[in-house]
């Protein structure tokens, strides 16, 4: 059905785009949605307090006891309540995923595969499913019975090429389930615009972040997807678990009307992938400001000394939190001249909240309530 | 690939893509409209009808088009007033009566027939003015009133004075000639109307009488708050509109002398459909002769070719009436939609090859390598300025930067801790030199060049150039003269960075990338401004060169800085000096070692490069996103950057961020140190330079 309705759109947008370009193009004024409501933009996650400040901080994950472990470059560390990190496992490439299942097992991901209990007696890796090789996997989620929910993000670029991904229009992620005593695998869903980030709702269904269709889908029967938080203004990614049964959204970057219209124009974009370093491509970006060689916006001029808060974003930094129905209740920010940006993952834990800003390489700690008076 | 793509680069090239948007711009450009009607109408007829356009049919459609013309004319007064007159067919009736009456019954001399019949349209058509005028009575309701009662009063007059005019022939050569004659083989009506045609259009644009009619129409609470005497004006144009008819009805009468009852029966709506197919607004505030004559004879055309073509009278009108209802729709959308159509046309990038960037510009070990030595400069006035684009000392040390309020400041030495204003201008004060004098130059955005003496008194020395001839916008106006160095002779060179946009639209220039700006010449001695060279990339940093017979400048966009010859055997000619920067130069000024120092207001980026070689690109962006979204230069970095006159860059010094000194626009050398001002920055950088002259002043050298 999906897929039918998307061709159904893209065959009516190339039909109504010849019309349009007789004529004057002044009706097809590109939108995104505007920060408003729930998302009231605040500084709580600029003002957050730095717990771990560490180059290469990628995934953040939460035992049962309540112990915090994160992903940093090739390495995973348990992470105390004060931000002393203690090495846990050292591992040969990068991870780019990282969760924990029931019983204290470690599960990463490394780019191209799963490892479940890496080091240890038990170990398994898990490299395809249904004759198809993994090929960035970007986020991992343990649910209750032992299983696992992976995401594949792409079926072409690996994890750090996520940029291409977007600009080549790729639609191929799937979410998988692995049955850890079964060791059955499965896929939910297939054909998603980029997997990034997976749960199981506390109605027992899961979500997944499709990050270039800017929306969380609800996985149903015979991997067919439905949209349940539609039309966000970033790219959504990893979810988190979170106390009255709803949820924390990680928003690692967010739209901008330049990047909605590069998208549109093939020609430009198709050059651009072929000449330019994706680190200074126009599209969105973990973190933005340090290089000169970054494209730049009208509106984010610096003037008279400030960055204005609310000029076009290459970066930015946004968790939102979800109640069980799903509905926005508050987001934390941190805004354009800031520099808690890219956060890619979430973890509460009583009342605290722990924000890993990909950005800036850091952790933050923050009281889960701050949002609450606004 | 390579060949699409110099397609695409010739295309850009020899295609004048600016020049719609500009030709739409044109006041004028609200005539084509008709005009291109009037062509297609003439074009179909000749090609329905044999020998529609043969001497004899033109001559009778000229007469008859000179006589609805007049009344055209009259109405097209009173609608540009804002007012309109359906007693047209009524007056013309009745006019026609008089003069009639006086030729034939009571046998009077032609001219006191004439002048009789004028005094008539003049009453009746005060009739009108009195009660829309005086007693503010809706036009629409008085003149269908006055149409209803003139034309009783026709017919009662008809009724008594018919039989007499039938039965007695005036024996007057010169009535004939007014009806039948013609000169050179133009029919004398014709004359007639092209002298009245032209006086109109003389009065309507260039008399002040004509200006006040025009502002009535414009905006009529706006006219009357300015003194003007809104009754009277509206009045007359009704006297007016009275007097032109009784012209047509006397042309209409010496040719047919006919009393019929019938006369005129229709005029009002032949003659508004005129007006308004000629562009005739009929709110008021929009109109010219011009328009009004192409309207008549549109109407014309048509209804003498559906004649010829035997169309019958009833479908003849109704075709009229169709037209007239497209003609308004059509005027309704144009007037609304101009200036948008302007806007979609206007921006017209065009293709800008730039070379890649060299490594040089990225690489680490090179003369770029990053470097932190602008982010610890000492601050001025941070808080107390805002847009210092240039900053200039004076022999005393003070030092003078412009504002965005439109002032001089001058900061007060020896610690820049006071600041005074020195004098107000009322535009943004760009580049900034000092004569032998002490007089200051100063280019401001918008006005143009001017002078403060030395006793603060603010003088205009030039804000106009020659005028190009085949530019389709007036460019004699300065629109941003922005940086100027003085010659040896005590001549002014400065930069104009573009002739398209405004200050404030500085962006919009960049997004084009065409050569929009010029380098112009002032002459003391004469007092005469002439561009010297034209048609470059958003010019600026004009400094004198060490042979005082050339001047280096940059070329924003196209990331170079150039050098002109003004004197001595190379005069005239341009040459490179720096190209392919990896930034976009802006002031150039002068080191104590003989050296410049260039400010780089920002960086190039890869994607915003790639852009300017992609110009649909860039032209979709700037219709379907707005400005503050659109790929802009990256300013956020602050440069500055030492080269020679033979092309070698010696010395960078960076604030990459951006945290001080973002978007350094200039940099001036003084005493040691150096001064640093950024057109978007509110503060001014002072940096102690090692080894430098003590005694370096940078400018004041030479008396203009």
């Amino acid at each position: 059905m999906k897929t039918l309705s998307r061709v159904e759109n893209i065959m009516f947008k190339a039909l109504t785009s010849r019309f349009r370009s007789l004529g004057n193009q002044r009706g097809q004024s590109l939108s995104v949605p505007v920060f408003d409501g729930a998302l009231k933009p605040n500084d709580v996650l600029e003002e957050a307090e730095v717990l771990v400040e560490k180059e290469g901080l990628e995934d953040l994950a939460v035992d049962c006891d309540g112990r915090i472990f994160a992903a940093c470059g090739s390495e995973v560390f348990e992470v105390s309540m004060t931000g002393d990190l203690s090495l846990i496992i050292r591992l040969e490439k990068s991870i780019t995923a990282l969760c924990v299942l029931p019983g204290r097992r470690l599960v990463v991901g490394l780019g191209d595969r799963v490892v479940i209990a890496p080091g240890s007696t038990e170990e398994v890796v898990l490299t395809d499913a249904k004759g198809k090789a993994f090929t960035a996997i970007t986020a991992l989620s343990s649910c209750p019975d032992g299983i696992l929910l992976i995401c594949d993000a792409s079926d072409k670029h690996s994890y750090p090429d996520w940029a291409w991904d977007l600009m080549s229009k790729n639609h191929e992620g799937r979410l998988l389930q692995y049955d850890t005593r079964s060791h059955e695998i499965n896929v939910l869903a297939p054909g998603l615009a980029y997997a990034f980030g997976a749960l199981q709702h506390s109605d027992n269904s899961i979500l997944v972040s499709e990050s270039w269709d800017h929306q969380v889908s609800r996985v149903g029967d015979r991997g067919k997807t439905q949209g349940v938080i539609e039309h966000l203004s970033g790219y959504p990614c990893r979810l988190s678990n979170a106390a009255d049964g709803g949820f924390w959204l990680s928003v690692f970057a967010t739209r901008t009307q330049l990047i909605e219209f590069v998208l549109q124009e093939d020609d430009y974009r198709r050059e651009m992938m072929q000449t330019i370093d994706p680190k200074h491509w126009v599209s969105p970006a973990f973190s933005s400001g340090r290089d000169y060689l970054e494209p730049l916006q009208g509106g984010a001029v610096k003037t008279m000394g400030i960055l204005k808060p609310w000029a076009p974003p290459r970066s930015y930094g946004l968790v939102i939190r979800y109640n069980a129905n799903m509905i926005a209740q508050y987001a934390f920010h941190s805004r354009v001249g800031g520099c808690h940006h890219g956060i890619s993952a979430t973890a509460e834990i009583g009342d605290t909240l722990f924000v890993l800003s990909k950005g800036a390489g850091r952790i933050l700690k923050l009281s889960s309530h701050s949002g609450e008076a606004n | 690939m390579k060949i699409s793509k110099s397609l695409v680069k010739l295309r850009y090239r020899y295609w004048p893509d600016h020049i719609f948007g500009e030709l739409l711009q044109k006041q004028w450009m609200e005539t084509a409209v008709p005009m291109v009607v009037l062509l297609f109408t003439i074009v179909f007829f000749s090609l329905q009808i044999d020998n529609f356009i043969s001497v004899s049919n033109l001559s009778d459609n000229f007469r008859q088009a000179s006589e609805l013309g007049f009344v055209v004319l009259g109405m097209s007064l009173v609608l540009i007033v804002g007012g309109i007159d359906l007693s047209v067919a009524s007056m013309f009736a009745i006019c026609n009566l008089v003069v009639l009456y006086c030729m034939h019954v009571l046998q009077l001399h032609v001219g006191v027939a004439i002048l009789l019949t004028l005094l008539c349209g003049a009453t009746l058509g005060a009739v009108n003015g009195i009660l829309i005028g005086y007693l503010r009575m809706r036009a629409f309701l008085t003149t269908m009133v006055t149409l209803i009662i003139f034309k009783a009063l026709h017919d009662l007059l008809n009724f008594k004075i018919a039989v007499p005019i039938s039965s007695q022939f005036p024996d007057s050569a010169a009535w004939n000639f007014f009806g039948y004659g013609s000169f050179l083989s133009i029919p004398s009506a014709v004359w007639v109307f092209g002298i009245v045609a032209i006086a109109s259009h003389i009065f309507l644009t260039r008399l002040r009488a004509g200006w006040h009619v025009m502002a009535v129409g414009g905006n009529r609470r706006s006219a009357y708050n300015t003194g003007l005497p809104v009754n009277r004006i509206v009045a007359l144009s009704y006297v007016a509109c009275g007097v032109f008819t009784a012209i047509a009805a006397m042309f209409y009468a010496a040719r047919l002398s006919s009393p019929g009852a019938d006369t005129g029966k229709g005029l009002e709506i032949t003659v508004l459909t005129a007006a308004i197919l000629g562009g005739i607004r009929l709110g008021g505030g929009k109109g010219s002769v011009m328009k009004a004559v192409l309207g008549t004879l549109i109407i014309l055309l048509i209804t003498n070719g559906l004649l010829r073509m035997a169309t019958p009278a009833g479908s003849a009108r109704i075709i009229l009436a169709v037209i007239l209802l497209l003609a308004a729709t059509l005027e309704i959308r144009w007037f609304k939609n101009r200036h948008k159509a302007v806007e979609e046309l206007y921006v017209s990038p065009t293709y800008l090859d730039m070379p890649a960037l060299s490594a040089e510009a990225t690489g680490l070990g090179s003369v770029f390598a990053l470097n932190d030595r602008l982010e610890h400069s000492e601050m001025i006035g941070l808080g107390d300025i805002e847009s210092p684009e240039d900053v200039v000392l004076d022999r005393n040390d003070h030092l003078y930067c412009g504002n965005r309020h439109g002032e001089i400041v001058r900061f007060l030495a020896p610690d820049y801790k006071e600041h005074e204003v020195y004098a107000r201008i009322g535009g943004q004060p760009l580049g900034m030199t000092f004569d032998a004098g002490q007089n200051l130059f100063v280019c401001v955005g918008g006005m143009g060049l001017y002078r403060v003496t030395p006793d603060r008194k603010v003088e205009l020395i030039t804000d106009e150039t020659n005028r190009s001839y085949l530019s389709i916008i007036d460019d004699s106006r300065l629109r941003l003269a922005d940086d100027l160095d003085i010659l040896p002779d005590g001549r002014i060179l400065f930069s104009e960075a573009t002739v398209r946009y405004e200050m404030h639209e500085w962006q919009t220039d960049s997004l084009e990338g065409r050569g929009n700006g010029r380098i112009i010449l002032f002459d003391p001695k004469t007092k005469k401004t002439t561009t010297v060279l034209r048609d470059l990339t958003f010019p600026n940093g004009v400094v004198l060169a060490s042979d005082n017979e050339s001047i280096l400048f940059a070329e924003s966009w196209k990331c170079s800085v150039k050098r002109y010859w003004f004197d001595g055997p190379n005069k005239g000619t341009v040459e490179m000096v720096l190209e392919n920067l990896p930034g976009y130069p802006d002031n150039i000024n002068k080191a104590s070692d003989g050296n410049y120092w260039l400010a780089l207001m920002g960086m190039r980026s890869p994607a915003f490069d790639l852009a300017m070689r992609k110009p649909g690109f860039r032209r979709r962006m700037s219709k379907q996103l707005p400005g503050d979204e659109w790929l802009a230069p990256n300013i956020n970095t602050g440069c500055i950057v030492k080269f020679n006159e033979s092309g070698e860059i010696l010395e960078v010094l960076w604030d990459h961020e951006g945290i001080n000194h973002p978007m350094i626009t200039s940099m001036r050398e003084h005493k040691g140190y150096l001064y640093i001002g950024g057109i978007f920055n509110n503060r001014i950088g002072r940096l102690k330079l090692e080894g430098a002259d003590e005694n370096f002043i940078s400018s004041g050298k030479y008396h203009v």
